[in-house]
């Protein structure tokens, strides 16, 4: 079966079923998940293990690029050139396999051809190893610093490219068959990312070598004032958090509330510069909230009082939730159903921030004792986002590759579903009434009064110790 | 009408949930990083310990190249895994097993040497020529510190041991270090940290002195307590467990629990209060960020004329001449704490010394004397007094 009709990607055109009742699924899945990131871990990562590429940058760009290449793949290519019966009828096994090794093949040739290939021998040399150890850098940073551009590039992609699938509803391409769509929303999110990359990134880049490289960035950064530090990290802080908060929009919160706008340009645009603006919520949010635990930044420190640590701790944290959030959806049926829709997204808001912070606890209390890394909160090159991104993909590849096997099977959806699926880019069921007036007025009081209460507990917060 | 009552209740707790979520981001966003939010931190309050004060503090840089060619170094580090990779694996002597980068481990490194240590180190090291990588690039990190107690009395401290067997025992012989530590003049041995720069070279100065009292951080892994008796140590070994140490009145010993490259936990650093002058400020390397230790220092003790007088040591700023725009952070801030003498070297990095000058910061220069590369810092051999 090619592609639905009704213009539905796979992945809505498929309805996950659970092979077996009761918590069974969720538990055979997450040992299967685990199994499989200890054993990759150790393969690829795992600074004791057999490749070692957490050194860290390298390991940190391949995670985040074959992130972004489970989302080409599966979002923005609807899987092409799989077509629709192909994984209807291939073992998941098999599926996650081939699909994976797509994946692997296709951000080699990006990672080598494209960067370091073409835009490092032909544009900024600092995409080039080669170039960079030519200049008299060591091997080592030589390749350090190369990676971490491609690493940041990817960083951009991961909020920009599903955001244009999951905000813009891939508009206005969105008619296109494949692969001609998937090509104009990669290529239209990678112009748009290069954009970010050089007025976010670039002057980052610039000023690692010296002297800053006053004629081809802008140094000092424009942002050093308002963040406090010249670092880029102040970029990944709200890069990050939108990656999450896409997530958040998609998963959790079911696209609420800006698809209840009809008007599709509005509810598109709407949605889009939403995400930034919650993001940037929690980035704001998430700062301060360390000032108020471990007490204000000092610029010029290392570590965790640094200003620059902390806007990476900013990203940092908002992934933790992220794996929250992608848990509570992907395992737990994004529980809760069986309320209301904003009842549903309060709830599993405030259910993922509780998984999320119980993920970042036991992280730092117990992580170093099997990734082969240092305990601690601000090891100068240790990257939690590494792990953490790397159970994510894991995630993708057992729910958008796999269908969900063991514990789950993909049956296609019936007609009347499919008609739903299609319709609910829309959203009806909440209504502008005077109740529901009023009961914003006092839920948003609520909101304001929680906040209070979380940012007057901070400072209790901070006294715990995590590390032991 | 009760239809009407519950659907109207049903669309007050649909606004309410919607609301609250919305609220809440309302206050994350337009709240938290504002002045007003910044307005009500609480001041520091600064606890301004007193810790008595020395009339001055000498500093000699025994040793400050820890490697002699940074290449070599990275290379090692790179083909062994990156920088989080256990310093007792990568295969650098005395630790070396002759399987290659990344492959090797405490007890195969100190099994064929053990027995040699401390008393025939030639031997030792003469093994690991051939089963470490690189055997000729370390080098070592140590200093004598002298201080003179407002009597006029004078006390040695010694400050790590350095890393090759061979350059350590050159450079105690140049210094006189290894008499010394014969006499007992040297007081206490300091172990700042458990990296292979600052601490290998232990064995070189239990030769000359097994019983000299020595302090560490609490941080050091099982392989390194297994090192300090292996090398011969037969005195008593002190654990800074708590984050200030009083060594002697006007010299303070602060732990920093932080942890670092090569699988390393914890660096422990030294602050004087140099009478009529102010605090001076010594570390090994400074894993944990000088402006950390400044304000560190600010918030818990009390020095004369309330000033940061002096300071010196490695800095850990471009060790590997790397850079990364939070050490411009540094550059730039470091100013504002106005020290009157930097006498810096080490795994400060050339970069850093020369960002410091052009930053105008009082940065002393060296004589570039016994394989030191540069005058840019103070170099093996060089003094600096407090």
């Amino acid at each position: 079966m090619e592609a639905d009709n009704r213009g539905l990607s796979y992945l809505e055109s498929r309805k996950l079923v659970k092979r077996w009742n009761g918590p069974w699924p969720a538990i055979a899945n997450l040992l299967l998940i685990f199994a499989v990131f200890y054993a990759t871990w150790w393969v690829f990562q795992d600074p004791r293990g057999i490749m070692r590429m957490y050194t860290p940058y390298v390991g940190y760009m391949v995670c985040r690029w074959l992130l972004i290449m489970l989302i080409w793949l599966a979002y923005i290519f609807d899987f092409w050139p799989f077509n629709h019966a192909w994984l209807q009828r291939t073992h998941p096994v098999v599926k996650g396999l081939i699909l994976s090794a797509v994946c692997v093949a296709a951000m080699e040739i990006l990672i080598k051809g494209f960067f370091m290939g073409i835009l490092g021998k032909y544009g900024i040399a600092y995409f080039n190893p080669e170039r960079l150890q030519a200049m008299g850098l060591t091997h080592f940073y030589a390749e350090e610093y190369a990676t971490e551009a491609i690493m940041m590039f990817a960083a951009i992609a991961s909020w920009l490219s599903p955001s244009w699938v999951v905000a813009c509803e891939n508009a206005p391409w969105q008619k296109l068959a494949q692969p001609a769509r998937g090509i104009t929303i990669a290529v239209v999110t990678f112009f748009l990312g290069t954009i970010v990359y050089f007025v976010t990134m670039h002057s980052h880049m610039a000023i690692l070598f010296y002297p800053w490289q006053q004629y081809t960035a802008i140094t000092p950064p424009y942002w050093e004032e308002f963040a406090n530090t010249v670092s880029g990290n102040f970029h990944i802080a709200w890069i990050m958090s939108c990656t999450v908060i896409v997530w958040v929009y998609e998963g959790i919160w079911e696209r609420y509330p800006f698809n209840l706008i009809q008007t599709a340009w509005l509810r598109r645009t709407s949605a889009f510069f939403g995400i930034i603006a919650v993001a940037l919520c929690l980035c704001f949010f998430l700062y301060y909230a360390q000032d108020l635990a471990w007490g204000e930044s000092i610029r010029g420190t290392r570590r965790e009082m640094a200003p620059d640590w902390r806007w990476l701790h900013v990203g940092e944290s908002a992934i933790f939730w992220l794996v929250g959030v992608l848990f509570l959806n992907f395992f737990c049926g994004n529980y809760p159903t069986k309320y209301s829709r904003p009842v549903n997204v309060f709830l599993r808001t405030v259910i993922s921030a509780a998984i999320g912070m119980a993920v970042y606890f036991f992280y730092y209390r117990y992580a170093h004792l099997v990734l082969g890394t240092q305990k601690g909160l601000s090891h100068p090159q240790q990257f939690p986002m590494i792990p953490m991104i790397w159970l994510i993909n894991l995630f993708l590849v057992n729910i958008w590759f796999m269908d969900g096997w063991p514990g789950w099977k993909a049956v296609p959806k019936t007609a009347s579903e499919r008609d739903a699926t299609a319709e609910e880019v829309v959203a009806h069921d909440v209504k502008w009434t005077p109740s529901l007036a009023k009961g914003l007025a006092v839920g948003a009081t609520a909101g304001i009064a929680v906040y209070f209460g979380v940012i007057a507990a901070m400072p209790w917060v901070g006294q715990i110790q995590m590390i032991k | 009408m009760d239809d009407k009552i519950t659907a109207s209740r049903r669309d007050f707790v649909k606004g309410a949930a919607t609301g609250a979520v919305g609220g809440l981001l309302g206050g994350m966003g337009l709240y938290s990083y504002t002045k007003n939010a910044y307005d009500r931190l609480p001041k520091v309050a600064r606890e301004q310990q007193e810790f008595g004060a020395v009339r001055s503090v000498k500093v000699t840089a025994i040793s400050e190249t820890s490697w002699f060619n940074n290449a070599h170094l990275m290379e090692d580090i790179q083909k062994s895994g990156g920088l989080l990779v256990d310093q007792y694996t990568i295969g650098w002597g005395p630790f070396g097993n002759g399987k290659g980068p990344g492959k090797s481990s405490y007890a195969e490194g100190i099994a064929p040497i053990k027995a040699m240590l401390p008393n025939d180190l030639e031997a030792a090291w003469e093994i690991q020529t051939k089963k470490a990588l690189h055997p000729e690039n370390p080098g070592g990190f140590s200093s004598l510190l002298e201080v003179e107690d407002l009597d006029g009395s004078k006390h040695k401290y010694l400050l790590d041991v350095g890393w090759s067997y061979a350059w350590m025992d050159q450079a105690f012989k140049r210094e006189g270090i290894d008499e010394m530590l014969k006499t007992g003049e040297i007081e206490q041995l300091i172990l700042t940290h458990e990296h292979f720069d600052h601490f290998f070279g232990l064995p070189v100065a239990m030769k000359a002195n097994p019983k000299v009292p020595t302090i560490i951080h609490n941080g050091f892994y099982k392989e390194g307590l297994q090192y300090i008796k292996d090398s011969g140590y037969q005195g008593e070994l002190k654990i800074a467990d708590k984050e200030m140490t009083l060594i002697r009145p006007g010299m303070m010993l602060i732990k920093f629990d932080v942890p670092i490259i090569c699988r390393v936990y914890g660096e422990t650093s030294l602050a004087f209060n140099v009478k009529d002058k102010g605090l001076v400020l010594i570390s090994g390397c400074n894993h944990q960020g000088i402006l950390q230790m400044t304000s560190t220092a600010y918030k818990k003790l009390k020095y004369d004329n309330d000033r940061f007088h002096g300071l010196y040591g490695g800095l850990h700023i471009s060790p590997f001449e790397d850079w990364d725009p939070k050490y411009d952070d540094l550059v730039i801030s470091l100013g504002k704490w106005d020290f009157e003498k930097v006498g810096c070297n080490h795994c400060t990095g050339h970069l850093t010394a020369k960002k410091f000058v052009e930053r105008g910061y009082p940065v002393v220069r060296g004589t570039a004397r016994f394989r030191s590369s540069s005058p840019d810092y103070l170099g093996n051999g060089d003094t600096i007094t407090f």
